[in-house]
């Protein structure tokens, strides 16, 4: 009897032959000691698959939230992080000496539209008045990075191992950030334009007037500039930050914006994430994935294919296709007959009378609708226990800073007593900063360190009203002599004070924001005093 | 991004209800989390994500994918427990469910293009020339395990998932038929060259 083919024998060993033929191929085995052999290794190859399959790989073993150690840092990562934070302050200390436009006349931290605005202002002069100095500026990155690569690769080829380290990874994602000398291909200039008929096979960074791309970008598109069009294709990411960003084209990977307007009227592949004044999705636009976006407003008239996310003071307007759920919070939310949601909605607004649902739209899931009621926000327990919360968070704070600092928290404290200069250096740093880290960041090899800026400024922020309390705590009790004990009352007494004052209508504001003020410059004061050698 | 937050809505256990849930017999468990249970959810959840992670490691190319794919899969078995109608081992059922998953996620993340090619021969072809090379010794070391594992997760996707769903999931041909949406004759193609490529691998890496 003829023999039988490994690939029947491999079926019979994975029970998926028929049952005659296995009866057939069983008999031949008896008799023939070729296709026992064959039939034992399979087998045997099988266990041996089964066996190492089952015994995970050691990273596989468990998703992250059962190994809290992600990833252990070895000191090529600490070398490359000091290479990145030293690039970092040089790049910093560089920025100084350049003249930045006086940012403080349309600044207000405590305005989402002059932020915007100030955003928006800053770009204007890159593109006006700035594109020369960033393309210098530019040629420096990509030297420095040139200079880092050789370092890094250096320092990685001495370690064994697949490119898992963090070090490799964040060497890699500064090479695809900063490259502009052979990663990024720059544009400038009144208008940027990528015709029909082109193919731009990098990352395309774009900072003009009006930016259209009616060709194609094979990497990412990162435009700064009044008006963005993408018509043509864009293969990777479009990161907008322009005044008004239209898509009507394709983008294949994320939207990331910061734009007053966001219309899509083509197909994007994965989301959008941002902070837009206004968004909005006409009926030929789809949306690969989902949506987190603050808005202004939002009208969805498009399709979504998974959930949506929007926080927004004002309306939003759905009469499009959301796969999933649809979560707001904002003023007023309006579903058309046409509108589609698969999964649940779920809705926070003032008045139950802003959420119009017409008879005709569908919800797949459940429907969550609460009002927010501001005006009782006193009446509730959980509001009151929420402040307790903070309350004792700030004191926890404030405590565990004496503990470990107590010269620079009575220095500080007592800075905030020079008043006016405290105050003037305060709005400044509240507004320099911001300024800074956008600078900073807008250069792209500083964006870790603009991030590292923005999480000391808003723990700075936090802290201001930690030196403000104690102050006003001892100068109204007047310890003769400053025990920790006596400290610590009178922060207690001064922040209760400082957090009632904040409850006061219209005038709260103003004393939250001189609060911040006034601690952020002592803060800033005392930090640059105690840089300065002791005399 | 989703997913992510997905993970963090996903059942914890909870330390006292865990004890409890701890000795119970899975049939138990099943009837808890059936009613929703938050405890039982999570006694599932800390019985078998390993497993199911392990499988999605496999498919998935890169971690965050498979921690999204996991998490995912744990909120799909919290809404279709009740489908659940114990004909299959749970643990069998809970790997087809996050098989899909995986073959989904492979799907989007190709933008349409289809995961799985189909072996170029096309389905009627059953039988292909026997390989050179034989079957995998019977008894390997532990090191051999590991690169045996190394190069499977290697193998280019079409060969990959069919066998990771039939030797880490132990599903039959229909089943991974029924997943990839090919014929049954398509998967026996994809599993035995599969084997020949990784045996071919091996083999090349030894030398």
């Amino acid at each position: 009897m003829e023999c039988y083919s490994e690939q029947t024998c491999a079926l019979a060993v994975d029970g998926e032959l028929a049952a005659d033929e296995t009866q057939r191929l069983r008999d031949h085995l008896t008799s023939c000691q070729r296709c026992r052999a064959l039939v034992d290794a399979l087998r045997a190859e099988n266990r041996a698959l089964s066996e190492s399959l089952n015994e995970l790989p050691e990273e596989a073993a468990s998703p992250a939230r059962f190994s809290p150690q992600h990833s252990s840092w070895g000191w090529g990562d600490l070398a490359i992080l000091a290479v990145v934070l030293t690039l970092g302050s040089i790049i910093s200390g560089w920025f100084n000496e350049l003249d930045i436009p006086a940012a403080v006349e349309w600044f207000n931290p405590f305005s989402v539209s002059g932020r915007t605005n100030l955003t928006f202002q800053l770009f204007y002069y890159f593109v006006h008045g700035g594109t020369a100095m960033l393309a210098d500026y530019a040629a420096v990155v990509g030297w420095i990075c040139l200079l880092l690569l050789l370092g890094g690769s250096a320092l990685l080829l001495g370690r064994r191992g697949r490119p898992h380290y963090p070090g490799l990874r964040l060497l890699i994602v500064l090479l695809a950030l900063s490259l502009p000398s052979f990663a990024l291909e720059r544009r400038h200039g009144e208008f940027v334009t990528v015709t029909a008929n082109e193919v731009v096979d990098d990352t395309l960074v774009a900072t003009a007037n009006m930016v259209r791309v009616d060709g194609v970008v094979n990497g990412d598109l990162l435009t700064f500039g009044r008006t963005v069009e993408v018509r043509g294709t864009v293969k990777g990411d479009l990161i907008s930050f322009a005044q008004r960003t239209e898509v009507s084209g394709t983008v294949e990977g994320h939207i990331y914006t910061f734009a007053r307007t966001l219309d899509l009227e083509g197909q994007l592949g994965h989301s959008i994430y941002g902070a837009v004044q206004s968004l909005h999705i006409n009926d030929r636009g789809r949306v690969g994935d989902g949506i987190v976006v603050a808005v202004g407003e939002a009208s969805l008239e498009g399709e979504v294919k998974r959930s949506v996310n929007i926080v927004t003071g004002g309306s939003v307007d759905v009469s499009g296709a959301i796969g999933r759920d649809l979560t707001m919070i904002g003023r007023s939310l309006v579903l058309t007959n046409t509108a589609r949601i698969g999964g649940n909605l779920s809705a926070r607004v003032r008045q139950l009378k802003e959420v119009q649902i017409a008879d005709g739209a569908t919800i797949g899931g459940k429907r969550d609708i609460q009002v927010r009621v501001r005006e009782s926000s006193f009446t509730r327990p959980r509001f009151y226990f929420h402040q307790a919360v903070w309350f004792a968070g700030a004191i926890l704070v404030g405590w565990l800073g004496m503990l470990f600092y107590p010269g620079f928290f009575q220095a500080t404290t007592q800075l905030v007593g020079s008043g006016w200069r405290s105050l003037g250096l305060g709005v400044g740093v509240l507004a320099g900063v911001p300024l800074a880290m956008v600078v900073i960041a807008i250069t792209l090899v500083g964006l870790p360190l603009s991030l590292m800026v923005l999480a000391l400024y808003l723990a700075a922020i936090y802290l201001a009203k930690i030196w403000v309390g104690a102050f006003l705590g001892r100068t109204l009790l007047k310890p003769s002599e400053a025990t920790k004990g006596d400290w610590l009352l009178g922060l207690l007494v001064g922040l209760l004070i400082l957090t009632l004052l904040a409850f006061i209508p219209y005038l709260g504001g103003l004393v939250r924001l001189g609060v911040v003020c006034l601690g952020l410059g002592a803060f800033a004061g005392q930090l640059y005093r105690a840089s300065q050698p002791a005399t | 991004m989703d997913a992510k937050r997905n993970m963090a809505k996903a059942p914890e256990p909870r330390e006292g209800g865990t004890r409890q849930m701890e000795g119970m017999e899975l049939e138990s468990v099943i009837e808890c989390a059936r009613g929703h249970d938050a405890e039982a959810l999570g006694e599932i959840y800390r019985r078998y994500v390993r497993r199911v992670f392990g499988l999605c490691r496999y498919m998935l190319n890169s971690r965050e994918s498979a921690e999204d794919a996991t998490s995912e899969v744990f909120l799909k078995m919290q809404r279709s427990i009740d489908t659940y109608d114990r004909s299959t081992p749970f643990l069998r059922w809970l790997l087809r469910v996050a098989g899909n998953q995986c073959i989904d996620a492979l799907r989007r993340q190709q933008r349409g293009r289809r995961a799985i090619v189909e072996a170029e021969d096309g389905a009627a072809v059953i039988e292909v020339p026997s390989s050179e090379t034989s079957p995998l010794g019977a008894v390997i070391s532990k090191e051999e395990r590991a690169d045996l594992r190394d190069a499977t997760a290697r193998l280019p996707e079409n060969y990959r998932v069919p066998l990771v769903l039939r030797y880490y999931s132990e599903l039959s041909y229909e089943e991974i038929a029924q997943q990839l949406d090919v014929e049954r004759n398509n998967v026996a193609t994809l599993i035995f060259r599969g084997k020949q490529e990784l045996r071919r691998r091996l083999r090349d890496r030894s030398k």
